[in-house]
C-alpha cells in the first residue's frame, strides 16, 4: 500500500467552499442581495435549520433549555458588534460576511447551533479521511509504530541484523531500519502525529461545529497530555477524538472519569503504575531464586501519587480547593490498579487464562482499553476529603472519588474561572464566575448550561471583555486563515508556524497545560514571529496555503494601499474602529519612491511570475487542485506584480498589527 | 506580567533609525555598531545550562578506572587508563578518574583548575523516565509534577532586579524548555538571525513593512502588546546594529557544526554583545546509548567530543568575558553499571556534570563514589546518588548568580549545598 505522504491533501472543504463561494458571488450579484450569501457562509447549512426551536434545545437531563437573550445591547453593542464579538470567542474567527449572517440568523440561535454541535461536516469528513491512521484504535496504534528502539530489537529478534551493527546515528542503518519497518508493515510514530497535528489545523480552520473545536481544545489543554512523554505519545489521538471531543459539551463529570481511563493519562501521570505495595518481610525463608522474583516484583509495585494529586490541584479543586497530602495519599490508594489493557501478548500474561467473566467475578473490569486490576488495588480502608472509604471497595471506590470531585464546590469554582478566563478575559470578574459556579453546581457540571449562564450575563458583553483576550498563536494562523478564505492544501507547514511563535500543540510538557493569558503568548520571541507570519501568509509564502486576495474583493484590485487597507480592514477585523491605523498607515504605504522600490524588488524575485504576491500560496509544482490558477499572461503579471506585492503587504501588515492580536 | 524595562526607557538605540531590515548596508551597519550604545545598567554575570537529553553514561563520561568491578560489569565498554593496544586511553585525572579521550578538550580547563566534575549526581526520585526525570530535574521539584514554573524562570525571578532587556534569559531552543516554564521573562529564540522582520527576497517591502509593525505597535491601546513590540524592535535593532550574520569567534575558537555547536556560538554572541544576557539555555542531544555505545569510537565518543570541543570552543571564544560566565551541564540520570545484551547500558540512576568558570572549585572530581561492587549499588544495578542535583544548582545560581533563596528556587529542599564553588 502506498500511504498517503503526511501533510498533503488533495481535496479540501475550503476548495469546495471557494467554488461555492464563487458561484454565490455570482448569485449574489445577479440577485443584489446580501442575505442568502452570508446565512450560507454562517454554517454552510440549510436554512430550515435555522427555525427558532432551535432556540431552546435538550439539555443533558431531557429537560428543555428556556429561551434566553443575550444582554449585549444593554452593553450598548450593535448587533454586528456583539455578533462580531461572539465570534471571536467561540470560533477560531470570523470567516468574510459570517458577522452578517449571524445577525441575520439571530444571535442566539446561532449559539443554539454551536452548542448542538450537529452541524454536517461532510466536505471536513471527507478531507480527513485522506489520513490513514486518524481513526486507528489504540491498539493498532501500539501494533503499527513501535518506539525507534522497539524497532531495533526486533530486528535484531529477526535476525536481520546483528546487535553489533545497531548504529542508531549512523544514515545507512537508518535507512535500513526503515526498509525493515516498511517490510513488517510498521511505521514511524512521526507520521501518525503528524497527521494527527493536520487534522487538528483542518478541524480548527473548516469544522462548522466551532464551538465544539474550540472547546475540544480547551479541555484537552486542562487534561493536558504530552507528547514529550514517549509512553503516553501514540495514544494521544485516541484521547482527544475518542475522550475529549465527543464530551466537550457534555457533562464535566464523564471528562473527568474517562480521561481518568485513557491510556493518555494512565500513561502521562503514571497512574497506570501505581498499586499496593507488595507486603514486605522475610516470608520466602531460604529460596533466594524466588526471594530475587519477589524483589522483582516488589520493585515494580508501590503507591504512585503523581495522577492522584494532579486530578485534584490541575483537573478538579486547584490548588487552593481545601486538600492536603493526606488527601492524595489517600486517594492514590483509592485508585491502584487504574490501569491500561495490555496490548501486546506478553503483557497480557496471567490474564489470558481467564475469561472475561472469572476475571469481572474476581473484581477486575475491562473496558476497552482500560483495566481495573484488582490484584493490584490496595484492598484497605481509605478516608479521603473526609468520606471513609470502607475496606475491599475495589474499583467502585475510584468512580466514586472522582464522581465526589466533580461535583466539589472547589471544582466548580475552579472551572467556572478558568471557563471565563478563556472566553471573556485574563482577570475576570468574579460576579461573573459565582454566576457559572452556582451553573455548574446546579446543573450537575453541564457544561452547556454553564457556557449559557456565561453568554447570558452582561459581564461577557462588557467593555471590559471586548477584544480583551490575545489569540493564541494557533488562534490566529487559523484565524487569519479563516478571514481570507484561505485554502490549506497541506497543514502541516501552518502547524510549525504556530509552533514556532511559540504553540507546539500537543508537546506542552506540564500537566498544568499553556498558560491561558495574553502575557505569556506575547513576548519578544514571538511577536516578531507573529508579524512574519502574517507577511508569509499574505504574501503567498506558506507553501500548501493558497490565499485569493483579489477574489476576496469580488474580483477587483484594489487601487492603491489605502484602498487595500480600507477593503481588507473591513474584511478581516470587521466592527473594529480602524480609521487611526488606517490614516497613519497610509502615507508610510503610499510613498512613491517606496512603491517603486516595492515593485523593483517584486519583479527581480527567483521565482518571478510564480510569485504572484496573495494569488498563488502553493509551493511550486504542488498546486494543480480546484481554485484558482495563477495567470498565465506573464506580461500581465510582471504588470501587476508591484501592485499584488503591495496587496500582500498590505494585507500581511493587516495580520501583524496589534489589532489582530487581539479578540 | 510586563516588567518595566529600563533599558528601553532610557531611549536604548535611539540614534539607530527605524527600519534597518532585512538587506541593511555594510556601511550602515557598521556605522551603527560602532555608535557608543547607552548601557543604564551594570554588566551583569551569566549563567550557561545545557541539558544532555536521554541520559548520559557518566561512568563512561568519566571512569573510576581502578574500579575492577567496573571491568567485569563491563567487559565490552571498558576502557583504560594505560597507553596499550589500539584505542586511546582515558586521560587521567588523578590517578583514580579517566576523563573519556573524546574529551581531551577538558583536559587543560581541568587542570587549569576552572572545570569542576560532580560524579554521583542525581535526584531523589528513582524514576528511570526520561520524561519524568528531565521534567522533575527542570522544574527542581522531583516529588511533584503539577510545579507550573521551571527552575531557571524562578531564577530569573531572583535576580533581584527588573529584566533589563528582553535577552535576560534566552534558549537557543526551537521551544521553551521546561526549566524556562514561568511568569518570569525568558525567551526562545532557535536562531538570532530569525530576529528580523523578514519578506523573503524583498528587502524594500520588509523594510515598509518593519516600519509600519513599529508604528502600529507603538500606538495600539493595549499596553501589553505596546511594551512587548516595543522591546522586540529595540531587539531586533541591537542584533542587526551587531550583524549577528557575519560572526567572527574571538581567539581563533572553532565551534563543531553542530546544534550544540552553533547555539554555544550563538550564546557567546549575546554576551559579547552585552545586551543583558543573564540566563542562558541550551540542549545537547543522543545521549540515550541502549545500543552500541562504543569506547573511544562510536557513539558516545561522538557525543562527548561535540560536547567538549563546543564547549571548550565557546570558552576560548568569550576572552575576556570569561570572569562574568559560569557554564553548567546536566542530564536527567545516569546508565546502568553493568552493559546491557547490546552493546549499551540501560536506565541508571547516578550520572555526573560538568561546571565551568572563574568562581569554580575547579580541577577535582566532586562527590562520592564507592567502589562499585554490588552490594553498594542502587538496586543492585545503578551507581547510587549521592549527590542531589538540586544541592549543586543551588550553589552554582547561588555563588555565581548571588541568588540566595533556596526556598524559592528549589521549594520542598532542606539540604546543604554541594562544595563545587570556590570560597
Amino acid at each position: 500500500m502506498n500511504p498517503i505522504p503526511p501533510g498533503r491533501v488533495s481535496k479540501c472543504p475550503a476548495s469546495n467552499m471557494k467554488t461555492v463561494f464563487k458561484i454565490l458571488g455570482i448569485v449574489l450579484v445577479l440577485l443584489g442581495g446580501h442575505l442568502l450569501l452570508s446565512s450560507f457562509m454562517a454554517g454552510m447549512l440549510p436554512m430550515h435549520a435555522l427555525d427558532g426551536a432551535r432556540l431552546s434545545l435538550p439539555s443533558l437531563d431531557g429537560t428543555r433549555i428556556p429561551p434566553y437573550r443575550f444582554p449585549f445591547r444593554q452593553a450598548g453593542l450593535t448587533d454586528r458588534q456583539a455578533a462580531a464579538h461572539l465570534l471571536s470567542r467561540f470560533t477560531y474567527g470570523a470567516s468574510p460576511g459570517q458577522v452578517d449572517a449571524v445577525v441575520t440568523m439571530g444571535l442566539e440561535n446561532w449559539w443554539a447551533q454551536q452548542l448542538a454541535a450537529d452541524l454536517p461536516d461532510d466536505s471536513l469528513s471527507q478531507c480527513l479521511s485522506q489520513y490513514d491512521a486518524l481513526q486507528l484504535t489504540n491498539q493498532r496504534v501500539a501494533d503499527l509504530y513501535p518506539k525507534p528502539g522497539q524497532v531495533a530489537r526486533m530486528a535484531i529478534r529477526d535476525g536481520v541484523i546483528d546487535k553489533d551493527s545497531v548504529k542508531t546515528d549512523r544514515k545507512e542503518y537508518r535507512e535500513f531500519i526503515r526498509s525493515y519497518m516498511q517490510e513488517k508493515g510498521l511505521k514511524p510514530e512521526q507520521d501518525l502525529f503528524r497527521q494527527f497535528f493536520c487534522q487538528k489545523v483542518l478541524r480548527a480552520a473548516y469544522s462548522h461545529n466551532q464551538l465544539q473545536e474550540v472547546m475540544t481544545d480547551f479541555w484537552f489543554n486542562h487534561f493536558n497530555v504530552s507528547i514529550t512523554k514517549n509512553d503516553c505519545a501514540g495514544f494521544i489521538p485516541a484521547y482527544e477524538r475518542d475522550v475529549i471531543r465527543p464530551n466537550a459539551l457534555g457533562r464535566f463529570g464523564d471528562l473527568l472519569v474517562k480521561t481518568a481511563k485513557s491510556p493518555a493519562m494512565l500513561y502521562y501521570l503514571d497512574n497506570f503504575s501505581s498499586s499496593a505495595p507488595l507486603p514486605g518481610g522475610q516470608e520466602m525463608g531460604g529460596d533466594t531464586t524466588l526471594m530475587a522474583k519477589v524483589q522483582q516484583a516488589r520493585k515494580n509495585r508501590g503507591l504512585n501519587e503523581n495522577y492522584a494529586r494532579e486530578v485534584m490541584e490541575l483537573h478538579t479543586l486547584g490548588v487552593d480547593g481545601g486538600y492536603t497530602q493526606q488527601d492524595v495519599t489517600q486517594a492514590a490508594r483509592v485508585l491502584t490498579g487504574w490501569t491500561v489493557y495490555p496490548m501486546n501478548d506478553a503483557g497480557k500474561g496471567l490474564l489470558t487464562r481467564f475469561s472475561e467473566d472469572q476475571l469481572a467475578s474476581r473484581g477486575f473490569v475491562h473496558e476497552g482499553d482500560f483495566l481495573f486490576n484488582a490484584n493490584r488495588h490496595d484492598k484497605g480502608e481509605k478516608i479521603v476529603l473526609g468520606h471513609t472509604f470502607p475496606a475491599g471497595g475495589g474499583y467502585d471506590e475510584g468512580v466514586t472519588l472522582l464522581g465526589m470531585l466533580a461535583h466539589h464546590p472547589s471544582t466548580a469554582r475552579f472551572i467556572a474561572r478558568k471557563l471565563a478566563v478563556r472566553f471573556v478575559s485574563d482577570d475576570p470578574p468574579q460576579t461573573l464566575i459565582n454566576k457559572m459556579t452556582k451553573t455548574f453546581l446546579e446543573k450537575d457540571g453541564d457544561i452547556r448550561q454553564v457556557l449559557i449562564t456565561m453568554v447570558s450575563a452582561p459581564e461577557f458583553w462588557s467593555a471590559t471583555a471586548v477584544r480583551e483576550k490575545t489569540k493564541s498563536p494557533f488562534e490566529l494562523a487559523i484565524g487569519a486563515v479563516r478571514s481570507l478564505h484561505g485554502v490549506i492544501e497541506q497543514p502541516y507547514p501552518l502547524y510549525n508556524w504556530v509552533s514556532k511563535m511559540g504553540e507546539k500543540k500537543y508537546y506542552y510538557q506540564a500537566p498544568t497545560g499553556f498558560p491561558d493569558k495574553g502575557s505569556y503568548w506575547i513576548n519578544t520571541g514571538s511577536l516578531l514571529n507573529r508579524m512574519n507570519f502574517g507577511l508569509a501568509l499574505a504574501t503567498g509564502r506558506i507553501p500548501g496555503v493558497r490565499i485569493d486576495l483579489v477574489a476576496l474583493n469580488n474580483g477587483h484590485e484594489p487601487e492603491d494601499a489605502q484602498a487595500a487597507l480600507v477593503i481588507f480592514s473591513k474584511i478581516m477585523l470587521p466592527e473594529r474602529n480602524l480609521d487611526a491605523t488606517i490614516k497613519r498607515l497610509t502615507p508610510m504605504l503610499n510613498d512613491p519612491n517606496l512603491a517603486q522600490k516595492v515593485d523593483a524588488a517584486s519583479v527581480r524575485t527567483e521565482d518571478g511570475g510564480g510569485m504572484g504576491a496573495g494569488r498563488n500560496g502553493a509551493d511550486g509544482g504542488q498546486s494543480g487542485t480546484a481554485g484558482i490558477q495563477p495567470d498565465n499572461d506573464m506580461a500581465m503579471v510582471a504588470a501587476n506584480d508591484g501592485r499584488a506585492a503591495q496587496l500582500g503587504q498590505v494585507v500581511g501588515i493587516i495580520i501583524g498589527s496589534p489589532e489582530f492580536q487581539r479578540r | 506580567m510586563v516588567t518595566r524595562r529600563g533599558f528601553l526607557k532610557g531611549g536604548g538605540l535611539a540614534l539607530l533609525g527605524v527600519g534597518l531590515m532585512g538587506g541593511i548596508p555594510a556601511f550602515m551597519a557598521e556605522a551603527a555598531a560602532s555608535d557608543k550604545i547607552f548601557r543604564p545598567y551594570k554588566r551583569k554575570k551569566v549563567l550557561v545550562c545545557i541539558f544532555q537529553r536521554g541520559a548520559m553514561d557518566g561512568l563512561m563520561a568519566v571512569t573510576p578506572f581502578t574500579d575492577t568491578y567496573l571491568q567485569s560489569a563491563r567487559p565490552g565498554l571498558s576502557l583504560s587508563a594505560a597507553k596499550s593496544g589500539n584505542g586511546n586511553p582515558l586521560i587521567d585525572l588523578d590517578g583514580r578518574w579517566g576523563l573519556h579521550p573524546g574529551m581531551k578538550a577538558f583536559e587543560p580547563l581541568f587542570r587549569d583548575g576552572r572545570l569542576g566534575i560532580v560524579h554521583g549526581i542525581g535526584s531523589p526520585n528513582n524514576t528511570r523516565s526520561h520524561f519524568d526525570a528531565q521534567d522533575y530535574m527542570e522544574s527542581g521539584t522531583p516529588f511533584n509534577k503539577g510545579t507550573a514554573s521551571g527552575w531557571l524562570n524562578r531564577a530569573v525571578g531572583l535576580l533581584g532586579h527588573d529584566a533589563v532587556t528582553p535577552f535576560t534569559a534566552v534558549s537557543l531552543t526551537s521551544a521553551l524548555p521546561r526549566s524556562f516554564y514561568g511568569d518570569h521573562p525568558s525567551v526562545a529564540i532557535s536562531n538570532l538571525q530569525d530576529f528580523a522582520i523578514e519578506l523573503k527576497s524583498n528587502p524594500a517591502a520588509a523594510n515598509t513593512a518593519a516600519r509600519s509593525f513599529e508604528d502600529l505597535y507603538d500606538q495600539t491601546s493595549s499596553g501589553l502588546l505596546q511594551q512587548t513590540g516595543k522591546e522586540s524592535f529595540e531587539a531586533m535593532k541591537m542584533l542587526q546594529a551587531a550583524d549577528v550574520r557575519h560572526y567572527r569567534p574571538a581567539n581563533g575558537a572553532i565551534y563543531p557544526t553542530s546544534p550544540l555547536g552553533n547555539s554555544l556560538r550563538q550564546i557567546a554572541q549575546l554576551i559579547k554583545m552585552d545586551v543583558g544576557l543573564e540566563v542562558a539555555f541550551t540542549e545537547s542531544n543522543g545521549w540515550d546509548t541502549h545500543f552500541n555505545q562504543g569506547t573511544d569510537n562510536g557513539i558516545f565518543a561522538r557525543n562527548v567530543t561535540d560536547l567538549s570541543n563546543s564547549i571548550a570552543a565557546f570558552w576560548t571564544d568569550l576572552d575576556a568575558s570569561q570572569d562574568d560566565v559560569t557554564l553548567m551541564t546536566m542530564t536527567e540520570f545516569g546508565r546502568t553499571v553493568h552493559q546491557n545484551g547490546t552493546g549499551g547500558t540501560d536506565h541508571g540512576r547516578g550520572s555526573c556534570n560538568f561546571i565551568l568558570g572563574k568562581d569554580i572549585a575547579g580541577g577535582k572530581v566532586h562527590g562520592q563514589v564507592a567502589a562499585l561492587a554490588t552490594e553498594n549499588l542502587e538496586d543492585g544495578r545503578d551507581l547510587p546518588v549521592t549527590t542531589d542535583f538540586r544541592s549543586v544548582f543551588s550553589a552554582v545560581a547561588d555563588g555565581h548568580l548571588q541568588i540566595a533563596n533556596d526556598k524559592v528556587l528549589f521549594p520542598d529542599w532542606v539540604g546543604a549545598k554541594a562544595p563545587v564553588m570556590k570560597g
